[in-house]
Parts: structure tokens; sequence; C-alpha cells
């Protein structure tokens, strides 16, 4: 799974986020802000993470979101650095 | 309610079963329509049910569109407000009933014609309750901690907002911004009409000046399947047929959902802006049967209620609008402190749960709001399926030491419509009880 198929499968979790303006979905990038580009509440970003975990299949440890940034690449980041580390744990 | 300031109330609306709005609501309900429906969510799990009928309100009704989470849970996580009537922001936080309120606070101040000033002000309320938390989010959100070991954010960052006891006040208060009250007052079955005295309390004793009160009970399986498992709820009735207060083969009452919001004003503030007043509440009072019984009614308590609504005067009542859930004991004992209270004629008794069920915590405010489309309308909503009424007396009326009326049923059906009955309307007064032996008694009239 790229980069790429990462932020299109991120996007469709944003548009269950009610409190992400659907609107600012269309220009987002890797360094789109969700806070102060998308004024998510910061409540909504556990949400996201949440959601995000279902999404992709995978457990992010406590300590993964508490260092998080609020970039979407902050986020794409992490997905990849989880997803190897799960994959890691199959084998 | 103490003599003190007079309150009026200015503006209702809510969330009612099978209609669009309350419009429809008072159209079905004088034309003795009921509200009851064959519900496919219950009856989908066969036998381990025994009712599977009930007056609800599905998550996409009423303009809402539900968003589930992703993996397929069959419970909202958020909705969306197709008539964008409430800012996604405070959809977030706000579960199905949270929804309602909010919609029907909105209606209500809009039919109260309150100022953004008047509405945000440190003088206005807000007053809403449920009968309990919201038992669909926090039974997805348990299972999925304690059953599938799910991190506690899997339920999502929005379960205590959406949970917690006084949700509805909470989120009612972040969309209208009031600076004053915000409380929930919850009394099982007798929350509704508890929280709109309560609030006129508030307005009464000069502590506020407006308030939006009211309560509700959501949508929930959960919720009805307590009250199945209980065997309370009536069996073996077509659903239209399957609320029968008062009636000889009435078996438990019909498990419904919905809301019902008012705004109330301190009455001579409302008469200076020249509000529409859709009734004045002239008296209030609640009390405990304190007899130590958890379920059962009682005689008593409801004769000390009665006294307390009376104790001031001004109440006569043209309509007696009873709690009436047609379960088998209750209703005979509330008909009987009725009749020894007020006679046997001059008024008549209506139980509008023959139409739409029990609304639990929802039940006390709609019915309220019934009893001011009575006022509006100058008629008498009909006791639909009080078909039969028992000619011998109740077990309880022959018991020694039984101190009211030993006449059956039977002899009071000319004061029980079974269809609408107009006539002239100056007062109804509201009855509710609960679980826990809690009693409400309020008298609206005509503003004029």
């Amino acid at each position: 799974m790229d980069r790429k198929e990462i932020l299109t499968g991120l996007i469709e979790v944003l548009r269950t986020v009610r409190t992400v303006d659907p609107a600012k979905l269309e220009n987002v990038t890797e360094e789109t802000d969700f806070l102060t580009d998308m004024n998510t509440p910061s409540t909504e970003l556990i949400n996201i993470a949440a959601k995000v975990e279902q999404k992709f299949d995978i457990e992010f440890e406590d300590e993964d979101i508490d260092e998080m940034g609020s970039k979407v690449k902050d986020i794409i980041d992490l997905i990849i650095k989880v997803k190897a580390r799960t994959d890691a744990e199959k084998e | 309610m103490q003599a003190g300031r007079k309150v009026a109330i200015v503006g209702m609306g809510g969330a009612f079963p099978d209609c669009a709005d309350i419009a429809e609501f008072d159209k079905k309900i004088f034309a003795g329509q009921s509200l009851i429906r064959e519900w496919p969510k219950a009856a989908a799990y066969g036998k381990q049910v025994r009712s599977t009928v009930s007056a609800y309100i599905n998550d996409d009704d009423l303009g809402l569109e539900p968003i589930y989470l992703m993996d397929g849970y069959d419970w909202p996580e958020t909705f969306v407000d197709t008539r964008k009537r409430i800012p996604d922001l405070n959809l977030s936080t706000a579960d199905l009933g949270s929804v309602w309120a909010m919609m029907g606070s909105l209606d209500s101040i809009e039919m109260a014609g309150w100022t953004k000033a008047e509405t945000e002000s440190e003088q206005t309320a807000v007053v809403i309750a449920s009968g309990g938390a919201n038992n669909v989010i926090m039974r997805h959100g348990w299972h999925a901690f304690f059953e599938l070991g799910k991190k506690s954010r899997a339920a999502g960052s929005h379960t205590v907002d959406r949970t917690m006891s006084y949700r509805e006040a909470a989120n009612v208060s972040c969309l209208i911004k009031n600076k004053g009250v915000c409380e929930s007052i919850v009394s099982a079955c007798a929350t509704g009409l508890g929280n709109i005295g309560y609030a006129a309390r508030l307005i009464s004793f000069g502590l506020q000046d407006r308030a939006i009160a009211g309560g509700v009970e959501s949508t929930s399986l959960e919720t009805f399947i307590g009250f199945d498992g209980m065997q309370v709820l009536s069996k073996g009735f077509a659903a239209a047929q399957s609320s029968r207060p008062f009636d000889v083969n009435r078996n438990g009452f019909v498990c419904s959902f919905g809301a019902g919001i008012v705004a109330l004003e301190e009455y001579e503030m409302a008469k200076a802006r020249g509000a529409k007043i859709l009734a004045v509440i002239d008296s209030y009072f609640n009390n405990s049967d304190g007899d130590g019984n958890m379920f059962y009614p009682s005689y008593e308590g409801q004769q000390r209620l009665w006294k307390g609504l009376m104790a001031n005067g001004g109440v006569k009542p043209d309509v007696v609008k009873v709690h009436g859930t047609a379960t088998p004991v209750g209703d005979i004992i509330e008909l009987m402190s009725v009749i020894d209270t007020l006679g046997e004629d001059g008024y008549h008794i209506t139980a509008p749960k023959s139409l739409f069920g029990h609304m639990l915590g929802g039940a006390g405010s709609v019915e309220l709001i019934t009893a001011i489309l009575m006022l509006q309308n100058q008629k008498v909503t009909p006791s639909i399926n009080s078909d039969n009424l028992n000619t011998e007396p109740e077990g309880f009326q022959l018991k020694e030491g039984w101190t009211g009326s030993t006449k059956p049923a039977a002899a009071y059906r000319h004061m029980i419509p079974q269809e609408t009955l107009a006539k002239e309307i100056n007062q109804v007064v509201c009855l509710n009880y609960g679980f826990g032996g809690t009693n409400s008694a309020m008298a609206i009239s005509r503003a004029n």
C-alpha cells in the first residue's frame, strides 16, 4: 500500500467525520494540517485515529497517538510504521 | 407550585413517532389514528422478545441521515441534518434523542418568538432530560471494549457526551447558548412533566425568566428489552390495538419513543411583548408514594398528589389527562383516585397512551403537548381501544382498608370518550408517575 492509496483511504475516513468540512477535503495534501487548515476540533483527532485503525485494520499504541503530529503526512507516516510493525508481528 | 410569578407556555416542538412534525401529530391523534406499529427491529429477534410493537422513530426519520462506523456497526456514529437545522459540530456530540431535543428547542424558540439576546440571556434556562443514559451507544462501546478487547477509543471520543444523563440539556444549551440554568431532572416516567414543572418553578420563584424544558426518550431496542424482560409490555394484539388503557383485556403498556419540548416564559413579560400564549401553568405539584414499593402504584400517594396540586385553589379541570399506561393495576387505581377527587361527572378523562404508547422519559412532555393541543382544538383526545370496561370491581377494591370507590370501571364509561369529543375546555390536568413511587401533576389553562 503506497502513500497515495493511504491518502485516498484517509480521505474516505474523513468524509465520515462530520466535523470536518467536506469542501476542505477537495484539496487535501500531505501537508494539510488538521488543526490549523481544517479546523478539526482536537477531540475529533482521536475519533479519526480510531476510524483509521478500523479502516486499515491496525492498532496504534497509545504512545503512537500521543506523539502524532497534526498534519496529514504524520498520520500517513504512522499508518505505514504501524502496518509494518503489525506485519512483522504476524510473521 | 407556590404562589409566585405566573408562567406561560409560548412555544412547543419535539419528535413524534410516524409523524413528520407537530402538525401531523395533531391531525393524527385527534383523528384517533394510532401511531403504534409493528417494530421490525424488535421482531427480528424472534422468540427472544415477547412484544414487537412500538411507536418508534427511525434513525433516518425527520430529515436525519445516520453516519455509521465503517466496520459495519449498526449504530449511528453521528447524524447529518439534511435540512440544515443543526450544525455538524453540535450533531457530533449528540445522540438521537439530543438531536430531537435540539430540533424541538429550535421549533419552540421560533414559535415563542424570542430574540437572540433573549435566548442567550442569563435569564434563560434549559431543563431537559430522558429516562436514562443512551443505551444504544453504551452497549456498543462496552461490547467493543469488554467482549472484543478493543482499545477504549474504539467507541469513539463522544461516548461520554452522547450518553451522559444530562446530554439533552447539555446539547441544547451548547446549541442555543443560553447563560442561565442548564440541568436535567430525572424521575423515570415522570421525567417529561418533572422537567417542565421544575423549569416552571424556576420562573415562578423569580430565578429565571424563560426556559426551554421537556423530556425525551430516544429509540432504543436496549431500553425496550429491559421492559420486555419485566413482562410488562402489551402482547397479543395487532399494533394499533395494542395500547388499551382501561380496557378489561389490557395486559401491559407499549414501549414507545419520542420527545416533547416547550418554551416557558414569565407571563407578564410574554404578554407585554405580545407573544402568542399557548397555555398558562396554573399549578404544579410532585411527591412520592412513601410506601417503600418501587413499582406498585399508590392510591394514597395519588390522593396526596391531588391535594398538593389543588392546595392554592383554581384547579377545576374540564379534562384529566391520565398517565393511563394500560398495565393491569395502575389504570384503575388512577381512575379511582381521579374520581374520588373530582367526582363522577362534569369533566372527562383521556389516556393518550392509547394512541402512541408510553414514551417513558418523553411521556410527560409529549402528553403535556397533547393537552395544549386539546386546549387549542377544544377537543378531548380519544381513548381508543378502551372497548370494554370491567363490569366487576377490581380485586384491590374489595380488600379491607380500601377507601376509594367500590364501583367497577364500567360505571365511569361516560367519562372516558372513545372518540374525539368537542367541548369547551378551559383547563386540563396532566398526571404522570414513575418507578420509585414518584408522582407529578400539572394544571394548564387557556390564556384568556
